[in-house]
């Protein structure tokens, strides 16, 4: 049975309206109009799926976890989360899910990190003994020994987030709802909070979706993923078979030691040069890395060469800006569905 | 019990944090305590010009005065976390009350407990111990009950005024000053006999707005006053009844409003 499901989820809000309640009360049959932040969103999640779920700023990726997590009642549409009604049962789905909203902390902001925890304990009512077992363990991976007694807002941003995301777990939640762990975060932060969110996922089974604009996120760490554009679902599949259909181009960058007049390589496309520098690309299906690179340095000297895998972003660019392919014969509204 | 701990750990994380700015506490406290002075001196000064006001003496009104700003001031440091709403709504952060396990409620009452309001309680102690010594009333055990609910229910009036004023926020985000007309116009009103203002006016404060009802009602019982409304006997024992109706309206309207809650971007 699915742990996460989502039915046909329409949330149409009410802008254009300002000013004092008597206007507002008012205007309201007629007054402002309804603005559609997601419409008609449809999937599931089995237990122990990490999932991605992307889409460009106001795409409707906020709206949509925050009908699952109960915070929003949708206009239409139906959603079960871990047996419960979100909006309906959300005291009670508390418990059983983590939230973790980037661009905001749940922490207290003036009182040491550890003090966080502690309430955090009484709000979730953890049992003393688990509690301080997951606190520990937490500290461990998460490295947050050296910054548990100082205020929140001492924290680094990397700091915090690690912080938030103790917060979060520390009552064991089977479901774990992440808007945008990773924003603002340095490589080495990125990479420590990808690590952990594995290890969780693989080691504990939780149950992740996660929202982000870092395509390395989800190369890293999801093998599906949504894609989410003016409020309606684009794409409900593998991230692989995606970037395979967009990416079967690939790219070796190549230095040459000498330069030479019009270097000349089968089975490649040369797509820019600069000085003694090639780009050059080439299909999966019709040539190998290694024989591309076996070709290469039989006719040419060469100094260095990278090879460039498919760019995800820029692939989900691709999809926002020209659609899927076969999108237009699909019934509106209904995702494609790779294999 | 659970519930109440909660709230108190919550509280006094929130003092905690507050304390980690002492200046500007020290200071807020101290200007809430001089400013309801003025007040109390005003009611004295008026009183030697005339000598009654609408058939009550100076140390009556004193005593009004004392009731309604007590209440007043137990239901400002109560409803701090309440009269918060606007700004959980506004800054995002009543997104992370909703995904905890416990009532929005009790949380937003917990996120706040102005403890600098202090200066007005003590004002209103002022008031109701000068009361004593001027009118001397004869209390009994009845009397003391009577002022005790009056007391309570005003206090409670005044916290769902807050509360409805919060709920409202649900729709328009703004804090709305609906509320502190009602609060501080209603402490007004109450502060005074409530047979010296317009019928209307009498009629909101005691039917919609009940603090008329909490205050003037048990006041007049305790000072053993005529009714000069000339209302059922019943009235100054109304007091408790009425103010849990009252919040009961105002629960309701904070749960629809919570069902109506739009979050703030992402």
């Amino acid at each position: 049975m699915a742990l996460i499901e989502a039915r046909q989820l329409s949330k149409h809000f009410r802008v254009g309206q300002r000013g004092g309640l008597l206007r507002r009360l008012r205007d309201q049959p007629s007054g402002g109009r309804d603005v559609a932040a997601v419409t008609d969103i449809s999937f599931t999640v089995e237990p122990g799926e990490m999932v991605a779920y992307i889409g460009p700023n106001g795409a409707g990726k906020s709206t949509t976890i925050k009908m699952l997590t109960g915070i929003l009642v949708p206009s239409s549409g139906q959603a079960n989360v871990a047996g419960l009604v979100p909006w309906q049962q959300r005291t009670t789905l508390a418990s059983r899910i983590g939230v973790v909203f980037g661009q905001r902390t749940q922490l207290w902001w003036d009182l040491p990190l550890h003090e966080s925890f502690r309430l955090l304990q009484h709000i979730y009512r953890i049992p003393t003994d688990r509690y301080r077992e997951n606190l520990a363990q937490l500290t461990a991976v998460l490295d947050l020994a050296p910054f548990l007694d100082r205020p929140v807002r001492q924290l680094s941003l990397g700091q915090r987030m690690r912080g938030d995301l103790a917060a979060a777990i520390l009552h064991e939640p089977p479901i774990l709802y992440l808007d945008e762990p990773t924003i603002g975060l340095d490589v080495v932060a990125k990479e420590r909070i990808r690590t952990f969110l594995q290890e969780r996922n693989q080691q504990q089974g939780t149950t992740i979706l996660l929202t982000t604009h870092d395509m390395a996120d989800i190369s890293r760490l999801c093998e599906r993923m949504l894609i989410i554009d003016h409020g309606k679902l684009l794409y409900d599949g593998r991230v692989s078979a995606i970037s395979e259909y967009y990416g079967g181009q690939r790219r070796l960058i190549v230095d040459l030691a000498d330069d030479v007049a019009d270097p000349v390589v089968p089975g490649a496309h040369l797509e820019r040069r600069e000085g003694s520098r090639l780009w050059l690309s080439f299909r999966r299906d019709e040539t190998t890395a290694p024989a591309l690179i076996a070709t290469l340095t039989a006719r040419y000297p060469i100094r260095d060469l990278t090879l460039e895998e498919p760019d995800i972003e820029a692939v989900v660019r691709r999809i926002y800006e020209e659609g899927l392919p076969g999108d237009a014969t699909a019934p509106t509204g209904a995702p494609m569905v790779a294999p | 019990m659970d519930k109440l701990r909660l709230y108190r750990l919550l509280l006094a994380a929130r003092l905690r944090s507050q304390l980690q700015y002492r200046v500007s506490f020290a200071l807020e406290a101290t200007s809430s305590f001089t400013t309801p002075f003025v007040e109390l001196i005003a009611i004295l000064i008026l009183f030697r010009t005339f000598p009654n006001l609408g058939g009550w003496t100076a140390g009556e009104v004193v005593f009004l005065y004392g009731l309604a700003t007590t209440s007043l001031a137990v239901a400002e440091m109560l409803s701090s976390g309440i009269d918060q709403t606007s700004d959980l709504i506004r800054e995002g952060n009543f997104d992370r009350i909703l995904i905890r396990p416990v009532n929005p409620l009790l949380q937003v009452l917990a996120t706040d407990f102005q403890l600098r309001k202090i200066g007005r309680l003590m004002q209103g102690g002022v008031a109701l111990t000068l009361a004593q010594l001027l009118i001397t009333p004869h209390w009994t055990l009845l009397k003391g009950l009577v002022f005790f609910s009056a007391l309570c229910s005003t206090v409670l009036v005044f916290c769902t005024i807050f509360l409805i004023g919060a709920a409202i926020c649900f729709w328009t985000i703004d804090r709305s000053e609906i509320q502190n007309v009602f609060v501080y116009g209603g402490t007004e009103i109450a502060s005074n006999p409530l047979n010296i203002y317009d019928q209307r006016l009498q009629a909101l404060f005691l039917y919609l707005i009940p603090i008329g009802l909490t205050v003037f009602y048990p006041a007049l019982y305790i000072l053993g006053k005529p009714d000069p409304l000339m209302l059922p006997p019943f009235m100054p024992f109304l007091a408790p009844v009425v103010a849990l109706l009252f919040l009961s309206l105002g629960l309701l309207i904070w749960e629809f409003g919570l069902r109506h809650y739009q979050g703030t971007g992402s």
